[in-house]
């Protein structure tokens, strides 16, 4: 139970809630207001009534912990009593009862969904009132849950179940409460913030609330659970089934989906080894994850037939697509896939969430490449930058691609290898869950960037390349990525700097490194991060990517989360094939928390590729110098075909051009970027399907 | 002072008014939330009620000349209206309440007025019965039993 309710039971002398509760009365009949006030008191509520609306909004934001609970009647001369019903529930987040004499369906209706929590006809019986308390007790409840979990949860969603998280929900639509949800992030954010808090504890300070036994997953927890899977599990077996055989077509690697046959809940308690924890926690999480995986993996096949097609117009511009890029999955396998909120923060459709997500799973590959290679992850940032406009959807694919591939455990302990702070830690699965955790304040800071986006972002971060200037590629991160320019080669050390800042982006100018490095990055878990991340990209339309590069950059991937409402373009992920390409070297640690902060930050632009376009630039560059240079470049020939294709849909100009410089292995970071942005200007048209920036960096990828 | 009598007496109007349904139910929740705390609730409530409701009828009156055919504001009013009398029990006027209101949806002029004539009927009716209850009900009081003349 909230502090201040136990504070007003205390006041009263007694701390059994519900009585003391403390209500807020507000209606400007007087003589219902005396009957009321009176039926409240008879119920052992400490009452306040007033006759106007503006008095109790005064008094309920000079304190909102002063009341527990507000009942106002409908119909009130100073204000509407829906209007006070809305803002008490943006501003204050407290239970609000309606009362009215008119009990007309329609009315009743517009209360509810203006939300209030309950809707009574006058004249108001005191047995209504005794049971208004549980309103209170139940929006506690639930706040706290949604908290918890809104690490992984997309932002609109009402709390769910605790222990849910819900993978690439792809809620984040219109919240039924409206403000509550931003509320619900913000608070989320906060928590994200300082979390530090013990995933497996439920927080029970409520003594008089009934308390069920709950695991909170937050991040933390989660990314140890994806940890302990991906180390178990990592297997060929295929969980999916569809996905698998699509993501084969684009990947060469069919290392698609595995099935975590090792991952029983048992043995992932036992890696786990977080106390209070049980196996049934962990099984029914594990369910949960599964489902999640499966998902992506639906939504990567649709999206890889779509990618196949190439030419399709925007592919990209369904996120949906990244749903099917389970294939990071795949490849990650140890995937990360944790929550892949990317999935999330596609989803919600927030406007302006040009969530790029990159399902540049390069990180992923750099990781498994191996420390010398690894400089992929470089261009997680980047990644970010790809804006990919999701129109719309929800495609927390995307997102879920980027991070599951982020959450490659492999990639994770490569890129820790790195060094890189953040894009390992994030990338470590045993790390923050795919790095989530810093992107998750980033990352949901736009609605699109669900939690699990930030996976995705440090997805992007790999993206990045290391491509030289780091500056440069701090500056198209957007800042809100907090791009950290680092080199790719510094990867490492700048991703550190991710997950801290949220979102640093760390563009990590792909460029010219990436070739250097990416052949190393192919070489080993190249393929994988390919794989992941065409997978991820294929999946998405968004991305044009994915063509069956191996790269199993699934983590890679950095998914460039483009605002699905707006037709942004996005960056043409197809390219991040080529970053997942070996060659690529993202510098995975920057993927973390630079995806995330990009992604938000991306999201935060609505353009389409505002900053896409200053990533994707860079990107692209990353893609063209990966493309070029990275033996997978079949998928990025495709990609760029692709492009091309994309190109012809969204604005010629773009694509196209970007195609010429990506394909000119030369073709330098910067001088990527600059098409990018200047594609971006022309554009739009660009992918005015794709929306995208994205495009291009597909291209470039 | 025969205050058994008096009792009897204004027992009796009450379950008059009950029976004639000037009150319902709801009227008895109120006058269950008197206690020792607020002795004089119920008739604190009816006071109450009786100026508001007064006003809300004058103002209403004056909506109907100021802004003929304004259902829509004459309803709004009227709603006012019905939210105190269905609070107190007050049943007959809350249903020349929902009449009125029915005229308002019919968009009927003549009915609305006559509806709102039926309405200050009743309110007066209401009123001059419960002032008495209440008078009756002072001189069985405490109060009115030690120093209220006799009735």
């Amino acid at each position: 139970m909230r502090t201040d309710v136990r504070r007003g039971a205390a006041a009263t002398g007694m701390d059994q809630f519900p009585v003391g509760m403390r209500v807020l009365a507000v209606d400007d009949d007087p003589v219902c207001l005396k009957v009321l006030e009176t039926l409240l008191r008879r119920c052992q509520y400490h009452v306040t009534a007033t006759n106007q609306a503006v008095i109790a909004l005064r008094m309920l934001r000079e304190n909102r912990d002063m009341f527990d609970l507000v009942i106002s009647d409908v119909h009130m001369p100073d204000m509407d009593g829906f209007k006070l019903l809305e803002l008490v529930g943006l501003e204050m987040d407290l239970p609000v009862i309606m009362l009215s004499v008119n009990g007309e369906t329609k009315t009743v209706m517009k209360g509810i969904t203006h939300g209030a929590c309950d809707y009574l006809l006058k004249p108001v019986r005191i047995e209504e009132l005794r049971n208004i308390w549980q309103h209170v007790v139940r929006r506690k409840f639930s706040t706290r849950d949604s908290v918890n979990l809104d690490t992984y949860e997309e932002c609109n969603k009402p709390p769910s179940a605790d222990s849910d998280y819900v993978f690439g929900q792809v809620t984040c639509g219109s919240p039924d409460q409206s403000g509550r949800p931003s509320k619900k992030r913000k608070e989320y954010h906060s928590e994200e913030e300082d979390e530090d808090e013990d995933s497996s504890g439920q927080d029970n300070d409520d003594p008089s609330a009934p308390k069920r036994p709950r695991v909170v997953w937050s991040v933390e927890l989660h990314r140890k659970f994806v940890a302990a899977v991906n180390h178990l599990g990592i297997d060929s077996k295929n969980l999916t089934v569809t996905p698998f055989s699509v993501a084969t077509y684009f990947w060469s690697h069919s290392c698609f989906f595995h099935v975590y046959a090792e991952a029983v809940p048992k043995r992932i308690l036992e890696l786990m080894n977080v106390e209070k924890l049980t196996r049934e926690n962990v099984a029914s999480h594990l369910q949960k994850y599964r489902l999640y995986l499966r998902r992506l993996s639906a939504v990567a096949s649709q999206q890889a037939g779509i990618v196949a097609a190439l030419g399709g117009r925007d592919p990209f511009l369904r996120m949906d697509a990244f749903e099917g890029l389970q294939g990071y999955q795949a490849f990650t396998s140890p995937a990360a896939l944790s929550t892949f909120s990317a999935h999330g923060l596609l989803n919600s459709p927030r406007n302006n969430q040009t969530a790029v997500v990159i399902q540049g799973v390069a990180t992923s590959r750099s990781i498994p490449t191996g420390s010398s290679s690894c400089t992929t992850n470089p261009l997680i940032g980047d990644a970010a930058k790809y804006h990919l406009s999701l129109p719309g959807n929800q495609h927390g694919n995307l997102g879920q691609g980027l991070a599951t591939s982020l959450g490659q455990a492999q990639l994770q302990q490569k890129w820790m290898n790195e060094g890189s702070g953040d894009l390992s830690t994030i990338l470590s699965g045993n790390s923050r869950a795919n790095g989530m955790p810093r992107m998750l304040p980033s990352v949901t800071s736009s609605p699109l960037l669900p939690p699990d986006l930030v996976e995705c972002t440090q997805a992007k971060v790999a993206i990045q390349p290391s491509v030289r200037a780091p500056s440069a590629s701090v500056e198209l991160l957007e800042g809100a990525i907090g791009a950290s320019s680092g080199p790719l080669e510094s990867r490492v050390s700048q991703q550190s700097a991710l997950p801290s800042s949220g979102f640093s982006a760390n563009m990590l100018p792909v460029h010219g490194s990436f070739n250097n490095n990416g052949a190393s990055f192919s070489s080993n878990g190249a393929t994988r991060l390919g794989d992941a991340f065409s997978a991820s990209f294929r999946p998405t339309n968004d991305l044009t990517v994915a063509r069956g590069t191996k790269v199993g950059a699934g983590s890679f991937g950095g998914t460039i989360h483009l605002s699905p409402d707006t037709e942004q373009k996005y960056l043409s992920f197809g390219s991040s094939d080529s970053l997942l390409d070996p060659k690529l070297v993202w510098s995975s640690s920057q993927l973390p928390s630079n995806i995330g902060a990009h992604y938000h930050s991306m999201s935060q632009r609505s353009n389409n590729c505002s900053i896409d376009s200053s990533h994707g630039g860079r990107m692209f560059g990353q893609t063209s110098a990966s493309a070029s240079t990275a033996a997978p470049q079949t998928k990025f020939d495709i990609l760029f075909s692709g492009d091309t294709s994309m190109a012809r849909n969204a604005s010629e100009s773009g694509p196209q051009r970007l195609q010429s410089e990506l394909s000119s292995s030369t073709c330098s970071f910067d001088g990527l970027l600059n098409s990018m942005i200047k594609v971006e200007k022309d554009d739009a048209a660009f992918g005015d399907d794709l929306g995208c920036d994205f495009y291009s960096l597909g291209a470039c990828i | 002072m025969d205050y058994s009598n008096l009792r009897r007496q204004a027992a009796s109007l009450k379950k008059g008014l009950f029976d004639q349904g000037h009150l319902d139910e709801q009227f008895r929740q109120v006058e269950d939330l008197q206690d020792e705390a607020s002795p004089n609730f119920v008739e604190e409530v009816v006071v109450v009620f009786f100026k508001d409701s007064g006003r809300l009828i004058s103002n209403l009156e004056q909506a109907l000349e100021k802004y003929p055919r304004d259902f829509n504001r004459w309803d709004a009013y009227m709603q006012q209206l019905k939210g105190s009398c269905s609070s107190i029990g007050a049943s007959r006027m809350k249903n020349e309440c929902m009449s009125f209101r029915d005229n308002c949806g019919q968009r009927s002029v003549e009915g609305c007025m006559g509806s709102l004539q039926k309405l200050k009927r009743e309110h007066a009716i209401l009123r001059q019965k419960l002032e008495s209850y209440f008078q009756l009900l002072r001189q069985v009081g405490p109060a009115g039993a030690a120093t209220r003349p006799a009735m």
